[in-house]
């Protein structure tokens, strides 16, 4: 919160109509909603790296359409920052994403995920639904096909000899070169062109988190298994659609076909976009989350 | 590109700088275009919409040509008919030799030209930065095609230049090229493109602008260095002769200045507003582009203004 303070909030171009804190196990997540229409789009959190801003592109137009409802994942933002690896699986973020609905009276909502708000967006369709018409992965992180090989040659764990690229991505750089590692992170996360405004944003929003905590919430979506996330996949029943740009330098664009093939879902490749489209490109991205929003109404009504 | 290849395959000749870069898309394209001819020099003009009345943007300086309007036109062009040319040295009008082709008094008959030609009774006309010097010759010589004009950012022999922009010679070989000291005649031949990208950074010292200047560096290189040379010397408006042009207008006036203006500072446009009577309104943190930077606020205050006179 003192970080929270200390940071002047950008204005907004819409403001939410209602706002809240949901307590779990002595842990608060915020949540907002804006708009009254239906159904409700939950804009799901993802790695905690970022909180629930990351969505300003999408709240002001989804909401002229729909009710939106989102919240800060445990970790950063206005929600609190627990400690311990278990504070942070798939399952709390899950389970607090639940939680969100129930305090907001959210029957039903068509969730959207980016990276890795994919894990904890299917595991909710999977176990619970009844509460998810449909849902929307952007730039899945998912374990169903390998990483880029360059992410995979350093330890996260040992003390490098070397901070070059993605040598950054390890603990103890974290520890001592924080900001530096989230200017190469989100160097990486939106790798077109005029991209200053959207990195400068992420930046400061990985600045809310404490890097103590960021590792935590790392080495916690590690846990997540093939086998069970296979599972999870086959236990979705609802529409899916796969939002992946075949520039994307943090997840490559096979997790995300991958991710439409093993929930039966649509895959759209987005030429040219990084990791964060609905940023970069949050009309082409607005446009096929309404469409799709819009056709899974028709299927239900 | 494509419409502009299309247009020139049937039989139409276009000048060879449009081949050597690739138009973006746009958000709008033109209603109807084509080419005023005068003495010789010809100028390619588009209008877009049909509602009254005219908004009638002006070419700038010919380091850029009128894409830099892309900002506006779509928005104003569903309120009113938008008109507007590539000044000459630039886009797809004709490069003249030699310095006198690129006289203000040029540059002002060519608009009336334009406005002829697409049958422009009377206008709303805008203009930035030194489109100010021959918005003021268009208005003052021809009062009654002129109903009313916005500047953006004027560059105009008032008020005080900026101190970074009076050190260096134009004319003269330099020891330097630091800063602005790129803005000489032999540093443009020597490296243009260098040239360019500073001169933009400047204009566009907002943060988040690399769109904006990387735009601006792909017009300015449709010219060559010894045009915006012969384009650069001709400028001569003294503050006697502009003075006297501010204190002719009759039409209703909008001064949009920004106060961060690295190009010709703050001071101009508060005192042409002065000058010529006319409402000034700063925007808090701007630089010399703000049509460009901030194109909601200015589109809101050009259609206000627009609104207001009609």
């Amino acid at each position: 919160m003192s970080l929270l303070e200390a940071q002047r909030e950008q204005t907004r171009a819409r403001y939410p109509d209602a706002q809240g804190y949901v307590e779990r196990d002595g842990v608060r997540v915020f949540y907002e909603v804006y708009g009254h229409g239906e159904p409700t789009v939950f804009l799901l959190p993802t790695w905690s790296i970022i909180h629930s801003r990351h969505w300003k592109m999408q709240i002001p137009y989804l909401a002229r359409h729909f009710r939106v409802l989102t919240f800060d994942g445990r970790g950063n933002g206005k929600a609190d920052r627990p400690s311990g690896i278990a504070a942070f699986t798939e399952h709390e973020f899950a389970e607090d994403s639940l939680a969100v609905m129930d305090a907001t009276e959210t029957e039903s909502a068509v969730v959207v995920g980016l990276s890795c708000g994919t894990l904890w967006g299917t595991l909710l369709a999977a176990d619970h639904p009844e509460r998810v018409a449909g849902a929307v992965f952007i730039g899945p992180a998912v374990p169903l096909a390998p990483g880029h090989p360059e992410r995979n040659v350093h330890s996260f764990q040992e003390r490098l000899d070397t901070d070059e690229g993605w040598a950054k991505y390890n603990r103890y750089y974290w520890l001592e070169h924080y900001e530096e590692f989230l200017e190469y992170f989100f160097s990486q996360m939106f790798t077109e062109p005029h991209s200053t405004k959207q990195i400068e944003d992420c930046v400061s929003w990985g600045l809310e988190i404490a890097p103590e905590t960021l590792i935590e919430s790392s080495e916690a979506l590690e846990l997540c298994g093939l086998e069970s996330f296979r599972d999870t996949c086959e236990r979705v029943r609802c529409p899916v659609l796969v939002l992946h740009g075949d520039e994307d330098a943090i997840r490559p664009h096979a997790q995300g076909s991958a991710l439409a093939e093993a929930t039966g879902g649509t895959l759209v490749t987005l030429e040219g976009s990084g990791h964060g489209p609905h940023a970069r490109d949050p009309v082409k991205v607005n446009l096929l989350i309404r469409e799709f929003i819009e056709n899974v109404e028709r299927r239900t009504q | 590109m494509d419409r502009r290849l299309a247009r020139r395959e049937g039989g139409a000749t276009a000048s060879a700088e449009v081949l050597t870069t690739r138009e973006q898309t746009r958000a709008r394209y033109p209603d109807d275009e084509g080419y005023v001819e005068r003495d010789g020099v010809r100028v390619f003009y588009e209008v877009y919409g049909d509602r009254e009345p005219t908004v009638f943007l002006l070419p700038t300086w010919s380091i850029i040509h009128s894409r830099h309007w892309k900002m506006q036109i779509p928005y104003l062009a569903r309120h009113f008919r938008v008109l507007t040319f590539d000044g000459r040295g630039n886009g797809r009008s004709d490069r003249p030799e030699g310095v006198a082709g690129y006289g203000e008094e040029q540059h002002a008959a060519d608009a009336l030209a334009v406005m002829d030609e697409t049958d422009t009774e009377r206008a709303v006309i805008v203009s930035l930065s030194l489109g100010a010097q021959r918005s003021l010759l268009l208005a003052a010589s021809w009062p009654e095609r002129v109903k009313a004009v916005a500047f953006i950012s004027p560059s105009v022999s008032l008020g005080e230049p900026l101190p970074s922009r009076i050190v260096h010679s134009f004319e003269d070989v330099l020891d330097t090229d630091d800063g602005w000291a790129k803005y000489n005649r032999h540093y443009w031949v020597r490296d243009y493109r260098a040239f360019l990208e500073f001169f933009f950074s400047q204009f566009f010292n907002e943060p988040h602008s690399t769109k904006q200047i990387e735009d601006c560096v792909g017009w300015g290189l449709e010219t060559t260095p010894e045009t915006l040379v012969n384009t650069r010397l001709a400028i001569v408006m003294e503050e006697e002769e502009t003075r006297a042009l501010c204190e002719g207008l009759r039409c209703p006036v909008l001064v949009i200045q920004g106060t961060a203006d690295a190009i010709t500072g703050r001071s101009r446009g508060i005192e042409l507003a002065s000058a010529t009577g006319g409402r000034l309104v700063l925007l808090e943190g701007s630089g010399h582009g703000p049509h460009v930077r901030d194109p909601v606020k200015v589109n809101l205050l050009l259609r206000e203004f627009v609104e207001s006179v009609t």
